[in-house]
């Protein structure tokens, strides 16, 4: 296999079977993303999007067993050679489920568990534990027992928790999924932060695509276990097929292209505002 | 016509916590679909807890179809109102999807015959017949959530309490569960869900009921609370997107009122009286 | 929700303790507990750790616990005076003795732990006591099984009444027979449960070596106090049962 040097993270022709099951969960994946990407995932239930989160940060083939072929390179190295804890340090993880990935008991210990882990210095802790606290709306909350926050907080908690860390790539599944709109803007500001001044990569899944088209640099669409779409989210967003492949485009950009189905459609709502006014002139004068 | 639900005054602390919910006033007509909306942590889930007795009230404040929840069992309320757990992992705890479908309806009493064809009914309408004999701990978390929602629509209570019941779904399967709600509100069944995706509210609830920090601060049809967008501002919530477009766009047409859109096909509606004002204000 | 051995965030006095002297207070209390048979001793000593409980405003939660205690000590009674060869008097005095025994040592270890957060004992008995850290965190998270557990039992509880299951009827033929129904289900998923809990601490990096620890707790003079009161009372005891108070043969 070749692989290019500046790849950060590789899959080449990956494909992955879970155990006593029929069908691979992924099929040949091939993807190859550089320092510094911001990758979102987005496709039905079932499509793979967190087995393919899985084999990133290592889980899969690690926990789940199973079959595969095919590999995963993380800066060229075979992830499956390394251990959980290894990948850790350098991929920061935030689960699907917040409730399952909740560790200890109250928010403190919560948020230092994995910076204590990889031996971040006592003193730096508290200060870093502050900023993500913040940064994802729940600085009010230290000191609450784990056990009696909301769903919501839980996973606002659950993302504080790996921003702590600051790992050179972040993998988040569906971070969102129980989020207010506000705290879900909120999350992806702060990625989009991280991203800028730390360089960090980030790949994240997500069912709200107008959220994805406002803050991803390549977004990838998955279906059955493969990539049936890859692009920048203006390209996916133009492609024909985009209404059969299930994904939710932003409603701007649905209107669009009630008008003009071929043409490059806004995806923001200023595009959207600018997009409405030429309507109005070129019918209306 | 009697509300079928009618919470008189409720207020609630967890033990040792500050308190959640604040002298909450609200009456439900049945027949009607509501949305329940408001950020993290406002008391949406906390709210309904109440409605089914998994948290109790005090004697006199919830009454739903007509018990008092103070002090009727779980169980018996469970015949009036269905329930759906915002984490599908709190509901689900059998080991086939099809046992967790039937759990609820063999708990009604029903002939095997009839349990049988209802859980096939149910599977299918949330689109998962083919999954029928897996076990629900090796599915995805949509689909696990789609299994929770089956074991309890399939039970047809009048009343239906879902909190976040699209959690985790694409486009598609949103419209799809949300059609399915929609029928069974058709049908005559009170339906009180909860969620953050605006588009839902805006589509699918009639009545949109806005808590914020354990108050309701604004209860109503769905056009007129999407309007307030400044009490909405203030409990940190957005209207849809297309919503949001057309306020921007500011283009007043001859009624007094501007209109709220709420859907992709109102807001080309609107395009097109505008566009219609526009060419008939050039003609004068 | 159930609250058993988990720690309660309170603020009170016996909560700032360090781990290391209410561990040793625990520890005491049993030797205490021990050293004696005398009915009134052991209730004297039942009566101050319940004093601790109540100084750290922990005892209100205890109290379901307790009260199954009590139900287990009951029975403990009764089997002595069923059981036991000798003067009805006698069995009964023993058997009191052993239901105090038992109530006193497990109350003292739960408020020990439901005043102490587990980081913090971990922390104690690995860089205190020297204890290898993989083998003290693998001890506190299977006693932290019995909780998920139990939290695990009631949340199926639930699960049944919302669908109509007549577990909350009061019937206890009903109840047993929904309770048994989920019995093998509850421990398949409570053991899910643990795998996810690996899982989520693997990802966090958790086994690496070089960690570091956020904070210490500190020792302060009322630890001390404690520690030499604990010695202290454990000395005098030995000295009482040397001359043969508080023991009844
Ligand atoms: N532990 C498991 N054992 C067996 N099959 C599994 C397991 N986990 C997932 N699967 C199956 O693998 C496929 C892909 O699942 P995956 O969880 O990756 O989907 P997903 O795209 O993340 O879906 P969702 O949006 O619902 O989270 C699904 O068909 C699912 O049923
Ligand atoms: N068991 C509990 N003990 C103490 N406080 C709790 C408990 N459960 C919830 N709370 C608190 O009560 C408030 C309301 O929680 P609730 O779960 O009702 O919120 P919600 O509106 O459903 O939020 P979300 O959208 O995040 O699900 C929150 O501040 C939460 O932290
Ligand atoms: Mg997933
Ligand atoms: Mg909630």
């Amino acid at each position: 296999m070749t692989t290019s040097n500046n790849s950060l993270i590789q899959l080449n022709n990956f494909s992955y079977q879970y155990p006593h099951t029929a069908n691979n969960a992924l099929k040949s994946i091939n993807l190859s993303l550089k320092k510094g990407s911001f990758v979102g995932f987005a496709g039905p239930t079932g499509a793979g999007k967190t087995t393919l989160i899985k084999s990133i940060n290592g889980i899969v083939p690690h926990f789940e067993g199973g079959t595969f072929s095919g590999e995963v390179l993380l800066n060229g190295k075979a992830a499956d050679t390394m251990s959980t804890a290894e990948i850790g340090r350098s991929v920061g993880t935030v689960l699907d489920d917040p409730e399952a990935q909740i560790i200890c008991l109250d928010v403190e210990q919560e948020l230092v568990f994995g910076m204590e882990n990889y031996g971040v210095p006592p003193a730096e802790m508290e200060q870093r534990m502050q900023k993500a606290l913040a940064s994802v709306g729940i600085a009010h909350l230290l000191g609450r027992s784990t056990a009696s926050l909301s769903g919501g907080q839980k996973q606002r908690l659950a993302i504080a928790a790996a921003l702590a860390m600051l790992p050179e790539v972040l993998v988040l599944d569906e971070p969102t999924s129980e989020l207010d709109p506000l705290g879900s803007e909120e999350v992806f500001r702060v990625l989009k932060q991280l991203h800028q001044e730390q360089g960090m990569t980030i790949l994240v899944t997500e069912q709200k695509t107008d959220l994805l088209a406002r803050y991803c640099d390549q977004l990838v669409i998955l279906r059955e276990g493969e990539m049936v779409l890859s692009g920048t989210p203006r390209e996916v967003f133009q492609h024909p097929d985009i209404f059969e492949l299930g994904v939710a485009l932003p409603e701007v950009t649905e209107l669009a292209r009630r008008y003009y189905p071929q043409a490059e459609p806004p995806i923001t709502l200023d595009e959207g505002v600018q997009f409405c006014r030429n309507v109005i002139q070129t019918f209306g004068g | 016509m009697n509300p079928v639900i009618k919470i008189d005054g409720l207020s609630f602390g967890y033990e040792f916590g500050d308190s959640v919910l604040k002298d909450i006033y609200l009456e439900i007509s049945p027949g009607e679909m509501v949305a329940l909306v408001g950020q993290n942590g406002a008391g949406k889930t906390t709210l309904v807890k109440h409605l089914i007795g998994l948290l109790r009230p005090p004697a006199g404040k919830v009454r739903v179809a007509d018990l008092d929840v103070a002090n009727t069992r779980v169980s018996k309320l469970s015949r009036q109102v269905g329930y759906v757990f915002q984490n599908p992992d709190h509901q689900i705890f059998h080991d086939t999807v099809q046992a967790e479908v039937a759990f609820g309806l063999n708990n009604l009493g029903l002939p095997r015959e009839e349990v049988e064809p209802r859980v096939t009914a149910a599977l299918s309408d949330v689109g998962l017949e083919h999954l029928a004999n897996e076990n629900p701990q090796r599915l995805s978390r949509g689909q696990r959530q789609r299994v929770a929602l089956a074991s309890v629509l399939a039970l047809r209570t009048p009343v239906i309490v879902l909190d976040e019941p699209t959690t985790g779904q694409d486009y598609q399967e949103r419209k799809q569960i949300m059609a399915l709600v929609e029928q069974l509100n058709k049908a005559g069944h009170t339906i009180v869900f909860i969620t953050h995706d605006m588009s839902l509210v805006a589509h699918y609830a009639s009545r949109v009921v806005v808590l914020c920090q354990g108050q309701i601060i604004l209860d109503g049809d769905t056009r007129e609370v999407f309007r307030q967008t400044d009490k909405l501002a203030e409990s940190l919530l957005l209207p849809p997107q297309v919503t949001v477009l057309a306020n921007q766009l500011n283009e007043p047409l001859n009624t007094s009122v501007s209109p709220v859109i709420l859907s992709v096909d109102e807001m080309q509606e609107y395009l097109q009286r505008v566009r219609e004002v526009k060419r008939n204000g050039a003609g004068d | 929700m159930a609250r058993v051995i988990e720690y309660i965030y309170r603020d009170s006095i016996i909560h700032q303790l360090n781990p290391l002297s209410k561990l040793a207070w625990a520890l005491g209390v049993m030797v205490l507990a021990l050293t004696f048979n005398d009915p009134y001793y052991l209730l004297a000593l039942l009566i101050s750790v319940g004093l601790v409980g109540l100084t750290g405003r922990v005892m209100k939660d205890l109290s379901g616990v307790m009260k199954g205690l009590s139900i287990f000590a009951l029975i403990l009674v009764l089997l002595q005076v069923v059981f036991y060869h000798g003067a009805y008097r006698e069995a009964v005095t023993l058997g009191i003795a052993m239901g105090l025994r038992m109530m006193t040592v497990v109350l003292s270890f739960l408020v020990f732990l439901s005043t102490t957060q587990y980081k913090d004992i971990i922390l104690v008995l690995t860089e205190k006591m020297k204890l290898p850290y993989d083998y003290v965190f693998m001890f506190m998270t299977s006693l932290r099984f019995v909780p998920t557990f139990l939290n695990e039992a009631i949340q199926v509880g639930y699960a049944q009444q919302v669908r109509g299951c007549p577990i909350d009827s009061g019937n206890p033929w009903r109840k047993m027979k929904a309770y048994i129904a989920v019995a093998l289900p509850l421990v398949l998923i409570s053991l899910k449960k643990a795998e996810r809990l690996a899982i989520a601490m693997e990802t966090r990096g958790y086994g690496s070596n070089n960690r570091t620890y956020y904070k210490e707790p500190i020792i302060s003079t009322l630890d001390y106090f404690v520690i030499f009161l604990v010695v202290v009372l454990i000395i005098g005891a030995i000295i009482l049962r040397c001359k043969g108070l508080g023991v009844l043969h």
